[in-house]
Formats: structure tokens, C-alpha cells, sequence
């Protein structure tokens, strides 16, 4: 195990000046550096052979209207080579810009656009710093923590006299230029929800692709900020609406970090099981619309009727279909219901026929093979210096899943292959997926067999309110469970990023406490968002019809885009 | 006296072809939403009567009473013919294709086609490339980038699979030796069949092929491709223009199959020998039979890519069509 404390001493040794301060936090590292050694300090701890911090999970801004300078920047970076992290942290007054980091790692790119938009902090050198989740004209940082939340408190609304432009990057077609701008969604059957695209043509070649998203921006980090830790759990499962549970897990899992809580082995299974049965959902989700987009319309029915066995066996177990919000901090809401695993086991017996069914329709039909082979493909290099996470990463041969990588809920307890592509194609995260949902039903079925006795919540007074027969007849189990019900948790001031990985990457959450039972900053890292940056790259080159295949292949969500 | 039974003889039969054809079309829709929902482990419609039957009847009255949509910006007389032009092209073709052989009505002997041209095929090649003008104007009027992609894609298509379409029915015509749909039936009579008894099987497949292009269907829907066009040429169609589009897609479906039946597989000629009057009935089970493979490998095949077509199409069936061509010929020096 690489020990996690070099990175920082290495930064200290090689920037005495700029390094201010090294934190340590529930076994995460904090180096506060100076803004103006930002650049730098990045070109090296990426460049480094040593530390090869190749991998740049996020960037965010935190608000502090209190301090001098009032916003924090936090960047999360992570090393394949040596599977740790690292926070950066810097602070910037409001009327003070940073160098931007784009030329480190291009996933900065869509962060820094979006640290903007949030908080209005700027960054030196973006080559294009727009708004991202709001629209052009918007007015104000809605992350401050001076802006309002009521709709009360709001100035009025002005429309602008002149109308804003919706080509304003990209204006109508030259007559010169012999190219024609297609604007794509967010009204389309094939982008997956409200993504819009707004493509330069020539002739059916795409020459420019500029995505537009934010149409179902919520607002749910801004939200969660007025809610309890515990309340906060029901925006989750809004995010990635095709895995509610799996969102329920990581955020949890960040909580439960925040608050050192042990959770018992019992409800670690559990939470696998069901979060492995949700990842076959989800994929199965996206075989059926990414094939349908491809005009194989049989296969969206042959996916949807076997999803609705695994959406009934976690209705059975959650109550509902869609949002289950059935985690709780520290554990579960309820045990697993009688006879459960006689019905899953039967979904497992019969998965691998059905699998099957899929593959002879699409696997091998030459059509497939022609739509999906050598188009949107990314290289491993270009993959990492993207972001990209989950099977679009994988497919493009880069052997890394936050199961294996950073094991939490007890992952290292079951056997499980990372499947790879070679190619880094539409076809290669196909497979992956496929057999990814394979060897979900693998874990699900071990977890079963290996299921525990015992509690399904945490002993941890801070989190698990007494037993209600407790409540009636001792007074201060009675003003525990109040308090515990009325307040909630309040973790301990800190900070911590915690990630999982769901079916379509890594999807993390950076929590920071101010020790009160409300989240100071509740910031999501979602795996379609740092995908769909990537995806003008992948198309650029292709026809129209691949547009639609790449959409498919690297399987967004909109709701966690969007956020 | 002989002009007037002449003209009564042939309204008779455009109007029976038409009504069945017509009546065809309305229950294909409903035969493919059923074998479909069958493929695909569904019911198809089943509220309207039993099985859905009257849901042709439910759609069409839907269709005339839905809102007719004109965009401000169309170009209005072409926006409204297009659709015209299509339906009517699809339906024209029947005019030559023979269902029966000659039967005796009130001592006049009655053959059961509409019209025996002497350049038949050449009728129907010309009339089905007029069809595709439907497809072709109807994107192009109707001022959308959708709608204008569609056409584009629908003008290359039809120029290089209506080429590899009339190239793979010469094998049939040199072995015929005239384009007359009704000699080109009798001469197979007696399992004579072109696609089977003269070699003409993969003939048969590329003109299979080419028909799936030629009209716009799964894997070669470019035109509409739902995924990535939405809809394509008819994305500002409603009511009842869309309605005549869906029809001519129908209709040039059939006919496409009564084509093949025509030219590969013998018309009218059965395993047996029905009575004259009864021997549509081979015609309209072979037709069925290729309407219903064109229905089946919808629910089975993925879309093809725009310039994959393309180079399907040029690089692959035109020459071996080609080659066909040649084959053919070798075949009747050989055989005499």
C-alpha cells in the first residue's frame, strides 16, 4: 500500500514557498497551496513519475463570505499508478482569478466552466469560459452562499430587449463556408433526455460539436445545503434516476466517512446486493435505448421486460421502483423481506439465458458490428486526461474500477473481473457493460451465499435512534430518539470526498461539515458530466447517425449532469 | 358496343384493385404492429374489436380529424403534393401487375390485370422512381434541416439502388426475352420459376435488398431514421398528409413484393392447379409470404449508416448485378 503522506511531503520539498499548510482528515490528504503557484505545482504533481497524479477527479468552489478571501478552490486529484488521492486547496478573494489548469488535465475544462457559472470565480487562459448549468445572461452565482433560495427574495425578472442568441458560439451557417449548423435536442428521441448539441455539418461529416446541458439544472447542491444529512438523501436518488440505490450507497458512504461510523457487515451485503442488482437494471436500461437508437428495436423489449424483474425485486425489497431512498446513515431502513432471495436467485439462474438472447440479436450481426466498431473511439491516454470514468475508461483498455481500486461496503470480500476493451469504440464498451452485468450477477450471488446474521444499522447513538420500545419507557432514550429525529446528525467540522463506483463511473460526493446537522457544501461528482464533456472529442470527424451511437455508448443521464 | 363493355370492364378493376389494395394497406399496419408485438414478447394493438381489427379503421379517423399542420416557412404547393405524388406512385404501379390469369365472364374472356403493357417493366421502374420525388420534394419543402437531411439521403439512395434494382431483374428479361409482366408470368408456368428453375436465386436476394432500400425500410430507412433524424422527410408532416405518406410506404410495399412475385416466383402459377378464377390466390399467398420476411427482419436488423448503404449499394450489388448480368448470358448460350 502506497502511504498516502509522500504526496504531500514531495509537494512541501519541491514548493516551499507556495505550500502553506498539510491537513489530514479521515485518512485524506489536504495540501492548502498558494494561488499563484496553482499551474506549477499541477504540471508536477501530474508529470512526476513518482506520484503521476494523472487523473483529475474534480474541481469546486466552496464559499466562505466570512473570510478575507472568500472562496476556497478544491481540487481532487487521483493517481492510477499509485490508486491514492489528493485534495488541492486553494483560496481566492472575490475580485482575484486563477491560472486555469486545462493544459494539465482537459477535464478541467468543464469544472472550471462550471466553478464559474456557480461561483463567478474565474480562471486565466480557459479557452472558453461560459456559463455552463445556467444560461448566457443569467444573473448571479447561485453556490454563493448570499444567494437567495426563496423565490420571494429575488429581484424581478427582466427579459433582455434583445433576445439572447442560441448560436451565439456558433453562428448560423456561412455562406462561404458551405456548412450548415444542426441543432440537435434538447427536443431529440436520441440524446438520452434534454442534452443539446449543436452540430457543424459538412454534408453529414461533423466538422464542430458544442453540447449544451444544464436544461435540468435543479439546483440540488444549492438544495441540500438547507437540508438535514439525513433529508439529503432523497435528492440523491434524482440524480442518476436509473440507480437510485447505487446514489443512496455513495452518499452514504461519504456521511458515514464524515462520521466514522462502522456499519454492519450485515447491511454491507445487503447494500452490494442491491446495488448490484440495481447496476443490471441500469445497464440493462441502457442496451435497451442505446440498441433502439440504433434501429434494433426488439431488444429495448427483450431489456425492459427482464428489467422489470429486477425493478419488482426491488420494489419488493425498497417499496418503490424509481427513487427507493432506502439507505440510511449507518445502515438500512428495513431488513431484507422473507423469501427474497429464492426470487433473486431465480432472476440469477435464468440472467445468463437471457444475456444470451441480447447477444444473438446484436453481438455478432454484422449491421452491429459496422455501426459500433471504430467509431467514438477514445485512446487510454486521452481517456485519463479526459476524466472519463466507469465502462467508457474501461472500454478504452484503462483496467480501473473503484470496486477494485479504493474497495468499500466490503467489495474485496467477493470475486469479480474488471472487463477491458482494446479499442476504446462504441463495440468495446458494449462488451464491458455486458459483461459487467455478468459479473454483477456473479457478486449479487456470492453476497447471498455469504450473507451475515446481525444488525442492519450502526450501534452509534449519533446516528441509530434507540428501539421504540426503548422510547416508552426510559426518558432519555426518549429525548435521544428526539433529538436524533428533530436535529440529526451533526458530524464533526471536516471535509471528505468519498466515491463509489456506479454503473456509469465514479460518482462521489465532497461533503464539507461546519459541525452542524446541515451540509455546508454538498458537492456531487457525477460520471456523466465529466463524460459528456468528452464527447465533441469522440464525434468530431463521424457522421450524424454516429453522433446517436456515441450518445448511446457512453449512456447519460441528464438528471446527474444537470444536477 | 366493344369500347363500352372495354371501359366498364376496366373501372371494374381499378376499382376492385384499388379497394383491395387500399383495404390491404390499412390491415398491413395492423398485421405489422401484431407480428412485431409478437417478435418483440407484446400484445400489438388489442382494445378496438377483437384482435384490433378495427384499429385501421380507429387510426384513419384519427388521421382525418388531427390538426393539418403547414409551417409558415414551407413551400406550400410542394409541401401539399408530395405527399400526393407519393401515394399516387405507389398505387399506379398495380396497374400492370397481372394477379390472375384469364378467366370467362358473361362470354368475354377477362384477364385479371388492369393493363397489359408491352413495356410493363419499364412502367413500373419509372413510376416507383417517380414515388421517391414524393419523399424527395416533401423534405426539401418543408424548411427544416431534419426534413432536408431526409431528402438528401432519400436522392442518393434512389439513385444508386434504383440502379442496382433494374440491374438485378435483367437476368429475368433476357431469359423472358419481353417486359410484359403477363408473358413473363406464363412463360414460368409449371414451376418454371425464374428465381429457381433459371438460376435467378441470388437475383431474386439482391432484388429483395434493393426493394428494402427502395422503399425506405428497416435496415435502409435513411430518409426517416427515427434515431438520429427524427423522422427525417416527414418530421413536419401531420393529419392526414402524414397519413397518405405511411399509406404510400404501405402500398409501394406491397407492390415491391407483388413485383417479386411477379418476375421471381412465378405470379399465379401454384403447386397445383386451381381454377382460373381462383388462381389469384397463389399470387396473393406469395405476396403475403414476402410481406410478412419484410415485417420480420424489421424486428430483427439494426439500422445501416448512411455512407454504408452508399457503399453498399456501389461497391457490392451493383457489381454483382452486374456480374449477373453476365452470368445470365452464359447461362442461355450454354443451354440454348
Amino acid at each position: 500500500m502506497w502511504d498516502t503522506k509522500v504526496a504531500p511531503r514531495k509537494l512541501k520539498k519541491q514548493f516551499p514557498n507556495a505550500v502553506l499548510e498539510t491537513l489530514s482528515f479521515r485518512g485524506e490528504e489536504t495540501v492548502q497551496v498558494k494561488r499563484e503557484e496553482i499551474l506549477p505545482i499541477c504540471q508536477y504533481l501530474a508529470s512526476d513519475p513518482d506520484l503521476s497524479f494523472d487523473f483529475l477527479t474534480d474541481i469546486c468552489g466552496v464559499d466562505y463570505p466570512d473570510n478575507e478571501k472568500r472562496f476556497e478552490v478544491v481540487y481532487h486529484l487521483y493517481s492510477m499508478r499509485r490508486k491514492t488521492r489528493l485534495r488541492l486547496k486553494t483560496v481566492v478573494g472575490e475580485e482575484e482569478s486563477l491560472s486555469t489548469v486545462e493544459s494539465v488535465w482537459k477535464a478541467a475544462t468543464w469544472f472550471e466552466r462550471e466553478a464559474y457559472d456557480m461561483f463567478g470565480l474565474s480562471f486565466d487562459g480557459h479557452h472558453d469560459l461560459r456559463r455552463l448549468l445556467t444560461w448566457d445572461g443569467y444573473q448571479g452565482h447561485p453556490l454563493r452562499k448570499d444567494f437567495p433560495v426563496r423565490g420571494e427574495d429575488f429581484d424581478r425578472y427582466e427579459m433582455p430587449a434583445e433576445p439572447l442568441d442560441a448560436f451565439s458560439i456558433m453562428p448560423e451557417e456561412d455562406a462561404d463556408e458551405r456548412q450548415m449548423v444542426l441543432n440537435m435536442g434538447p427536443q431529440h428521441p436520441a440524446t438520452h433526455g434534454v442534452l443539446r448539441l449543436v452540430l457543424k455539418l459538412d454534408g453529414e461529416v461533423i466538422t464542430d460539436a458544442v453540447p449544451y446541458v444544464g436544461h435540468l439544472h435543479r439546483g440540488v447542491e444549492k438544495l441540500a445545503e438547507g437540508m438535514s444529512y439525513t433529508q439529503a438523501i432523497t435528492l440523491t436518488d434524482r440524480l442518476d434516476y436509473t440507480a437510485g440505490i447505487c446514489n443512496n450507497m455513495s452518499y452514504c458512504l461519504a456521511v458515514e466517512k464524515l462520521l466514522d461510523v462502522e456499519v454492519p457487515k450485515r447491511a454491507q451485503y445487503i447494500r452490494v446486493i442491491m446495488a448490484e442488482l440495481q447496476r443490471i437494471a441500469a445497464h440493462l436500461l441502457w442496451l435497451a435505448t442505446h440498441a433502439l437508437d440504433m434501429g434494433a428495436m426488439t431488444v429495448l423489449f427483450y431489456c425492459f421486460r427482464d428489467r422489470e424483474t429486477v425493478i419488482d425485486i426491488l420494489e419488493d425489497i425498497t417499496g418503490a421502483r424509481l427513487t427507493p431512498s432506502f439507505l440510511r446513515i449507518g445502515g438500512l431502513a428495513a431488513d431484507l423481506p422473507e423469501g427474497i432471495d429464492k426470487k433473486i436467485t431465480a432472476f440469477l439462474d435464468d440472467f445468463p439465458r437471457l444475456i444470451k438472447e441480447y447477444e444473438t440479436l446484436l453481438t455478432k450481426n454484422i449491421i452491429w458490428l459496422k455501426r459500433t466498431k471504430g467509431v467514438g473511439v477514445i485512446s487510454p491516454q486521452e481517456a485519463i486526461n479526459w476524466g472519463l470514468t466507469g465502462p467508457v475508461i474501461r472500454g478504452s483498455g484503462v483496467k480501473w474500477d473503484i470496486r477494485k481500486a479504493i474497495p468499500y461496503s466490503s467489495y474485496d470480500d467477493f470475486q469479480f473481473v474488471i472487463p477491458t476493451g482494446e479499442n476504446g469504440d462504441v463495440y468495446d464498451r458494449y462488451l464491458v457493460r455486458l459483461e459487467e452485468m455478468r459479473q454483477s450477477a456473479r457478486i449479487v450471488r456470492q453476497a447471498l451465499k455469504k450473507l451475515p446474521k446481525g444488525r442492519i444499522r450502526t450501534r452509534d447513538p449519533r446516528v441509530t435512534p434507540p428501539a421504540k420500545a426503548d422510547v416508552e419507557k426510559e426518558i432519555h432514550a426518549l429525548i435521544r430518539h428526539f433529538k436524533v429525529m428533530s436535529e440529526g446528525v451533526s458530524p464533526p467540522p471536516g471535509e471528505v470526498y468519498c466515491s463509489i463506483e456506479n454503473p456509469k463511473g465514479e460518482l462521489g460526493w465532497y461533503l464539507v461539515s461546519d459541525g452542524t446537522s446541515k451540509p455546508y457544501r454538498y458537492r456531487v461528482h457525477t460520471p456523466s458530466f465529466v463524460n459528456v464533456a468528452a464527447l465533441p472529442e469522440m464525434i468530431k470527424g463521424h457522421l450524424v447517425a454516429d453522433v446517436v451511437a456515441v450518445i448511446g455508448s457512453i449512456d447519460i443521464v441528464l438528471g446527474e449532469i444537470d444536477r | 358496343m366493344e369500347l363500352v363493355y372495354f371501359l366498364i370492364e376496366t373501372i371494374v378493376k381499378v376499382g376492385l384493385v384499388f379497394g383491395v389494395l387500399m383495404g390491404c394497406v390499412a390491415y398491413l399496419t395492423l398485421a405489422e404492429r401484431k407480428i412485431l408485438g409478437r417478435i418483440q414478447v407484446r400484445y400489438g394493438p388489442n382494445r378496438v374489436w377483437p384482435f384490433g381489427l378495427g384499429q385501421p379503421i380507429a387510426d384513419g379517423i384519427k388521421a382525418f380529424f388531427k390538426e393539418d399542420v403547414i409551417p409558415a416557412k414551407a413551400d406550400k404547393p410542394l409541401f401539399v403534393i408530395a405527399p400526393m405524388i407519393s401515394i399516387t406512385a405507389a398505387i399506379s404501379l398495380f396497374a400492370v401487375i397481372p394477379f390472375g390469369g384469364v378467366i370467362e365472364f358473361f362470354g368475354r374472356e377477362v384477364s385479371l390485370v388492369i393493363a397489359k403493357l408491352d413495356i410493363g417493366l419499364l412502367y413500373v421502374f419509372a413510376i416507383a422512381s417517380l414515388g421517391e420525388y414524393g419523399v424527395v420534394l416533401g423534405g426539401w419543402s418543408s424548411y427544416n434541416k431534419y426534413g432536408l437531411m431526409g431528402a438528401l439521403r432519400a436522392a442518393a439512395q434512389m439513385i444508386s439502388y434504383e440502379l442496382a434494382l433494374a440491374l438485378s431483374v435483367m437476368g429475368v428479361l433476357m431469359i423472358a426475352g419481353t417486359l410484359n409482366l403477363v408473358e413473363i408470368v406464363q412463360q414460368q408456368a409449371g414451376w418454371h420459376w425464374n428465381a429457381f428453375y433459371h438460376f435467378q436465386f441470388f437475383p431474386f436476394i439482391f432484388y429483395l435488398i434493393c426493394g428494402l432500400a427502395e422503399i425506405n425500410r428497416t435496415p435502409f430507412d435513411m430518409p426517416e431514421a427515427e434515431a438520429e433524424l427524427a423522422c427525417g422527410f416527414n418530421i413536419e408532416y401531420s393529419s392526414m398528409k402524414f397519413a397518405l405518406f405511411f399509406m404510400a410506404e404501405y402500398a409501394h410495399l406491397v407492390a415491391v413484393c407483388a413485383i417479386a412475385t411477379t418476375l421471381f416466383l412465378g405470379g399465379w402459377d401454384g403447386p397445383f392447379n386451381l381454377p382460373p378464377y381462383l388462381s389469384w390466390i397463389w399470387f396473393v399467398a406469395k405476396t403475403g409470404i414476402l410481406v410478412y420476411f419484410f415485417i420480420w427482419q424489421r424486428g430483427t436488423f439494426p439500422r445501416l449508416r448512411y455512407d454504408q448503404i452508399m457503399r453498399f449499394g456501389w461497391k457490392f450489388l451493383l457489381p454483382l448485378t452486374l456480374a449477373n448480368i453476365f452470368g445470365t448470358g452464359l447461362y442461355m448460350v450454354l443451354t440454348g
